[in-house]
């Protein structure tokens, strides 16, 4: 595997579940990591726990639903880094179960449109001109859901967001390839704050996935999901752009 | 108010919806927030709109038709590939949720040239023997809203001679 070092990233959604996992694995390889957290109680204590560890984090409080944040936060990585190498786009909020029929959009679509669709827009076109400077070593992941791939019936406007990350994955791909510049997605099942309370209130969920996975088990954020974030941040990916690496134990198998 | 982003017809027993997606190739560090808006929120939300219509109406055979470029994603065409992409999947979704009913749902990827103004912008290298935008889905179209397609759902046909694979 190849080393991070001196390489920074931005990880957004990193003050818990897998983009904690990210990061952590990230700093672990040598990056700089910026922890892009909505609220700095979650995500100072990560980045406060990387430093304590050897690593170097720091973390820049970021609502990804509004350009001028994602712009500063942008802007601060370079300022105290001097570069930005690597964008993980991972921040993603108001999954709810629901009917197509029966939508309240307030609830089940704006959430999920701003932070998994809007805040690609602002991420990516804040990161552009550094990533573009960064040349081969440019690197923007997106973490996206098997559920993008096959559908969804519990949560179909959660599978159409992820779907669309993949699909502007697919075409960034292709435009930013000519600067050599990288764009992938990768689609984890994880441990995760909303894993968990899915598992609280529905108590034959983890079993339920568990059958269903050839793996047997529920991914954890730093060793199956980061892992592969790093491989996508890193030189190794560097002949993969416009793909999408599932990473959920074998429950999803299609094309 | 602004018209809706999807065209509808009805064939046979079916409804084929077509969204409507920004032709002209965009950088992606041109786009602005309204452009943003333009192009992704309204064509997915209209299209749900759509769906739901069809399903209040008990129509049992549904098609939607996008571009090729939202699988194989395009240069330039961002704002094209994301709702494309994200509308083919709500198909599978839909098909998922409407299927215990009789209801399919279905997708046809036809050749951008049929869509977009820069189709060589668009991905897809084309091996087809006849020019792309000859490639015709009016006939899967109809096979997907007959009886017959009964046990085909949550679908993508693509129909495109052959450009994207």
């Amino acid at each position: 595997m190849s080393s991070l070092e001196g390489r920074t990233a931005i990880v957004t959604g990193a003050g818990q579940g897998v983009g904690e996992g990210i990061a952590r694995t990230l700093a672990a390889r040598g990056a700089n990591v910026v922890i892009a957290a909505r609220r700095a109680e979650t995500g100072e204590p990560i980045a406060a726990s990387i430093r304590d560890g050897g690593g170097v984090a720091v973390c820049i409080p970021t609502d990804v639903t509004r350009r001028a944040d994602v712009e500063a936060c942008v802007e601060s990585a370079v300022d105290r880094f001097g570069a930005l190498e690597i964008v993980v786009h991972n921040a993603f909020s108001g999954a709810a179960p629901h009917r197509l029929e029966e939508l309240d959009l307030d609830r089940h679509w704006t959430p999920m449109s701003r932070t998994g669709v809007w805040a690609v827009l602002y991420c990516g076109q804040a990161a552009w001109p550094h990533l573009r400077a960064a040349g081969s070593r440019g690197r923007f992941v997106l973490v996206t859901s098997p559920s993008g791939i096959e559908g969804s019936v519990n949560i179909p406007l959660y599978s159409a967001v992820k779907a669309a990350e993949r699909g502007i994955a697919k075409s960034l791909a292709r435009e930013w390839g000519p600067s050599g510049v990288t764009v992938n997605c990768l689609a984890p099942v994880a441990a995760s704050p909303a894993l968990a309370g899915a598992f609280a209130g529905n108590p034959g969920l983890r079993a339920a996935i568990e059958a269903r996975t050839p793996l047997g088990r529920v991914g954890d954020p730093v060793h199956d999901v980061g892992t592969v974030a790093a491989f996508l941040a890193g030189d190794d990916s560097g002949y993969v752009t416009g793909q999408t690496i599932v990473c959920d134990g074998g429950s999803f198998v299609g094309l | 108010m602004r018209g809706t982003m999807v065209d509808t017809e009805q064939i046979g027993d079916g409804v084929v919806i077509r969204p409507r997606f920004d032709p002209v190739a965009r950088p992606f560090e041109s786009l602005t927030d309204d452009q943003w808006h333009e192009a992704w929120e309204r064509p997915v939300l209209d299209t749900v709109a759509a769906l739901q219509q069809a399903h209040r109406e008990g129509v049992r055979r549904i098609v939607v038709v996008v571009p090729v470029t939202s699988m194989s994603g395009g240069s330039q065409y961002v704002h094209v590939a994301a709702p494309a992409e994200a509308i083919r999947v709500l198909v599978k979704s839909a098909a998922r949720q409407w299927g215990a009913a009789g209801v399919t749902v279905n997708a046809v990827a036809i050749a951008p040239a049929r869509v977009l103004d820069d189709p060589g912008a668009a991905g897809p290298v084309s091996i087809a023997p006849a020019p792309l935008d000859s490639a015709d889905p009016a006939a899967v179209i109809g096979f997907l809203c007959s009886e017959a397609a009964g046990d085909i759902t949550g679908q993508t046909v693509t129909v495109d001679g052959g450009a994207w694979m």
